[in-house]
């Protein structure tokens, strides 16, 4: 199986970190995308938005990541949405009954309304 | 949602099969395959602990969270009764379960048992299914399989280096016993001391200015080693005599070389033709050498390197029956013997190669060591110099 090297970015939108993961989701490169995370939660940044519009493939390594960072993020009481996720991730993780754990939103749009509502 | 729940376990199992076969590292290895078995079961910890040999400890080789817990903690006695790669959930471990260890897996490989993976409570709080621990037996077979192969090539990879130390070791003692020979060989003829060491040393030299392969090089340091074995034979008052050889003698003596080739013959070398230029190392370009006559194009490249060797250390040596040359003469002298008795191929090397050590362009010189002390280099040199560019005019020509 050939990988796309796995590059993770991000930006700030006011009090909410939008973190970009590309590439495959598939090995320990994985790793960045839990670093890149808790550095924002370390600089107390408690709502992130992972963006998976350039994630074509997530799978179990990857799964264990998500996990890792939705962990930590709790630790810190923070809030963790996904957008933008392909439907066949979402069904997996629905069928492993991670849904209600994350939240799920079309696009950063919706995720950054709602992130906005839940503050007021 | 079955079918799906499947097909994640099969995918899950490609994942493994993709770490366990990948070209990682051991390390990244393991951690990919921990992370394979967390994301599968959806556990937030996780460890796999391995002995790499059958007398070693088992120490923990991966492992997400369990910080605090240590493998001499945990009582292998139930893990040992427990089934081969059966996964069970530890009862009445007070380490593991403060630990919140909520499975534990043994791993077995064959008859062999190599460690054992651990698992924390799933990330959804529910519990692990018959069918999980089911799952959970295939993959840590997997990992046994791969923990083993991993052991099994460390094995190798000692026992390797432990044949290479062997060898080298043979190596040593096998060029120790030469150089014993060579001594014994040298001691019977009081003029000759260190001979066979420095015609080695010479025939190196040229041979690797002709750009030889380290291997060929070796043999011809093995050749200029026992070039003179046959002299064992031949009688001290002989070997030793001040005055000129009767034809008799001359006769006698000129017995070694042949003596030299039935001796070495008797050794099976891992160098070609060792014992061929032992042999021909009085033989002459123009026929008229022995013990078998050969000229120019019969003669190996390595018989005509050492013949000059061997000539120029008699020439600028003490001898029973002449004073020792200086360098400049014996020089002269190669090179008057040019065609008739040396290749000039090889003296052009020659001459290169102690140009080179006299200009300090050779960290560890072979000749220079040995030319008499006062002898004024920079003539040398220039008679170096200038034997160069007429022999490399006369090998363009060739």
């Amino acid at each position: 199986m050939t990988t796309s090297p796995f590059q993770v970015t991000s930006r700030l939108v006011k009090d909410v970190a939008i973190v970009y993961p590309r590439g495959y989701l598939n090995n320990l490169s994985g790793e960045y995308l839990v670093n890149e995370c808790g550095r924002h939660a370390q600089a107390g940044l408690k709502k992130i938005v992972v963006n998976f519009h350039e994630t074509d493939l997530i799978n179990s390594i990857g799964i264990s990541f998500l996990l890792n960072v939705m962990e930590d993020l709790q630790t810190a009481g923070g809030t963790l949405c996904f957008t933008e996720m392909k439907k066949v991730h979402l069904d997996t993780f629905e069928m492993l009954g991670l849904t209600k754990y994350f939240l799920f939103f079309p696009d950063e749009e919706a995720a950054l309304t709602a992130l906005d509502a839940r503050k007021r | 949602m079955e079918l799906r729940k499947a097909l994640y376990n099969i995918s899950a199992l490609g994942d493994l099969g993709v770490e366990t076969t990948s070209e990682k590292n051991f390390q990244e290895k393991l951690d990919s395959l921990l992370h394979v078995v967390l994301g599968t079961f959806l556990a937030g910890k996780g460890a796999i602990a391995y002995r790499e040999k059958p007398a070693s400890e088992i120490s923990f080789v991966a492992r997400k969270g369990f910080h605090d817990l240590s493998v001499g903690d945990i009582d292998l006695g139930p893990l040992l009764a427990a089934g081969r790669n059966r996964p069970y959930h530890p009862a009445g471990n007070e380490a593991l379960a403060g630990a919140g260890v909520e499975v534990i897996t043994p791993l077995w490989e064959r008859n062999d048992f190599i460690g054992f993976v651990l698992l924390g409570k799933k990330f959804t709080a529910e519990p692990y299914t018959g069918e999980d621990l089911e799952m959970l037996g295939m993959i840590a077979h997997q990992i046994a399989i791969t923990l083993k192969n991993h052991a099994l090539f460390h094995h190798v990879t000692e026992q390797l280096e432990e044949n290479r130390k062997l060898y080298e070791e043979m190596r040593r003692i096998y060029h120790d016993t030469l150089q014993a020979f060579a001594a014994a060989i040298d001691a019977k003829d009081l003029y000759t001391k260190h001979h066979s060491q420095r015609v080695a040393k010479y025939s190196v030299a040229i041979a690797r200015e002709l750009g030889w392969s380290e291997h060929d090089i070796e043999g011809i340091y093995v050749a200029g080693f026992l070039h003179d074995v046959g002299k064992l034979v031949i009688s001290n008052e002989i070997l030793n005599k001040k005055t000129p050889f009767t034809p008799d003698e001359m006769k006698e003596m000129r017995r070694h070389s042949l003596l030299s080739y039935k001796i070495i013959s008797q050794i099976k070398f891992p160098w070609k033709d060792v014992e061929k230029i032992v042999k021909h190392h009085h033989e002459r370009l123009d026929g008229t050498g022995y013990p078998d006559a050969l000229s120019r194009e019969d003669l190996s490249e390595g018989a005509k390197i050492l013949t000059l060797a061997d000539s120029f250390d008699a020439m600028t040596s003490e001898r029973a029956y002449r004073k020792k040359m200086d360098v400049r003469k014996a020089l002269a002298e190669l090179k008057n013997c040019l065609h008739k008795q040396f290749d000039d191929r090889i003296l052009l090397a020659f001459c290169k190669v102690l140009d080179k050590e006299i200009r300090g362009e050779l960290p560890e010189p072979d000749i220079l060591p040995h030319i008499e002390r006062g002898s004024d280099l920079s003539v040398i040199s220039a008679l170096l110099e200038g034997l160069i560019e007429e022999l490399s005019g006369d090998s363009r020509e060739a």
